[in-house]
């Protein structure tokens, strides 16, 4: 394994996101933002919270589904940026997987969790751990049962579909959601760590 | 690893703890997103036919920034109105939410422009204008800034988006009144 992960993280957590005079951070083909993860965790709580055991899993679709595509396109623009030539681009030996290993490095980096592939099937099949996650932080006393990652699904699900999905689409008419991602572990459950399993759709 | 950044004045900490590879500001738990999850999770807001999504996601901003605003605002160097507004401006501009100014305010009401919002810039920049105003993560930002400005508890306010950039206007307008 070429991908050198504490060098990336050491690198790349040091970027830092600069403001432009109308307050606009405009990086990675996107425009970012830096907001409290309070602000994510509590509307995603809330909302599925509220809406009836009918409509949870529509509600829950929905939340993955800004991840997967805010993951989907930052993640392109991730892995074409130069912080990412001038970093990662010369540990990479194998392609994709190498780039995969990489971008889970940034997502570390980047503080949207300490996570990392523990198994990948090239073109079927990755689960991921995360070691460490805002969104485990809507439960502080006991355990949930109903786990609550769901940025971390549709970005590991979107990781694949830049993988593995065919050419990016811009538009996001192809490519995206060629995957999609189910959480089978999560701290906020009790669970020592958040695990993830992605699989190709089955429309596909 | 820490790195301090002046904003206008306002000097801001951030941090990032490689144990847990956590960023924190000023020691809020913080996160780097894109204008397609805000515009997303907007979208998810305006269509949620179950609950009022808009003001529930106006809610949960107004919540979080209030406490964020009000721990900055015990500084001594921010008492006034005039020094917390100035503050919660550049707080606004250094975490990516755009440009924003208070044009006139008392305990009672304000006025506020934005003549530039990632959330309005993004929403544009993925799917072009729109009919309304569709910013209610602002709305709730700028409920916060007033009730934090004034000493007053969160849900004092209440602010309506008269006039949107998402909806076409060269900026937005914001009213704000006591409720």
């Amino acid at each position: 394994m070429a991908i050198d992960r504490k060098r990336i993280i050491e690198s790349l957590s040091r970027v830092k996101a600069t403001p432009t005079e109308q307050g606009l951070i405009p990086a990675f083909n996107v425009y970012v933002n830096q907001f409290p993860t309070a602000l994510w965790n509590s509307f995603a709580e809330r909302l599925t919270r509220n809406v009836g055991a009918n409509l949870l899993p529509v509600a829950e679709d929905l939340l993955v589904n800004a991840a997967h595509e805010c993951g989907y396109h930052t993640g392109y623009g991730i892995i074409t940026s130069e912080e990412w030539a001038a970093v990662v681009g010369p540990m990479i030996e194998r392609n994709p997987e190498d780039v995969l290993y990489g971008a889970f490095a940034v997502f570390t980096a980047w503080g949207w969790a300490k996570a990392d592939i523990a198994e990948l099937e090239p073109c079927k099949r990755m689960v991921v751990r995360a070691y460490d996650y805002y969104e485990a932080d809507s439960t502080v006393y006991g355990a949930t049962s109903k786990p609550s990652a769901y940025m971390i699904r549709g970005v590991c699900a979107a990781f694949m579909d830049l993988a593995y999905g065919g050419p990016y689409d811009p538009t996001g008419k192809t490519g995206l959601n060629s995957f999609h991602c189910a959480q089978t572990k999560g701290i906020e459950c009790g669970d020592d760590y958040g695990e993830f399993v992605v699989t190709a759709s089955s429309f596909v | 690893m820490t790195n301090q950044t002046n904003h206008g004045g306002l000097q801001l900490t951030l941090a990032f703890d490689p144990r847990t590879c956590r960023h924190t500001l000023d020691g809020q738990s913080y996160v780097m997103h894109c204008h397609h999850y805000a515009a997303l999770y907007t979208q998810l807001a305006e269509d949620c036919g179950m609950l009022d999504g808009k003001q529930l996601l106006a809610d949960v901003a107004e919540e979080t920034f209030h406490g964020v605003l009000s721990g900055y605002f015990a500084r001594p160097e921010l008492t006034s109105p005039a020094e917390r507004f100035g503050a919660g401006e550049q707080y606004f501009r250094a975490i990516g939410m755009g440009l924003m100014k208070v044009t006139a305010a008392g305990p009672d009401y304000g006025e506020v422009t934005m003549p530039f919002s990632h959330l309005d810039a993004g929403w544009v920049k993925k799917w072009g204008n729109c009919d309304r105003p569709v910013n209610h993560l602002g709305r709730g930002f700028i409920a916060a800034l007033f009730a934090a400005a004034f000493d007053r508890p969160r849900h004092s306010y209440a602010v309506t988006e008269t006039v949107s950039i998402a909806a076409g206007a060269a900026e937005s307008h914001f009213s704000v009144v006591a409720g």
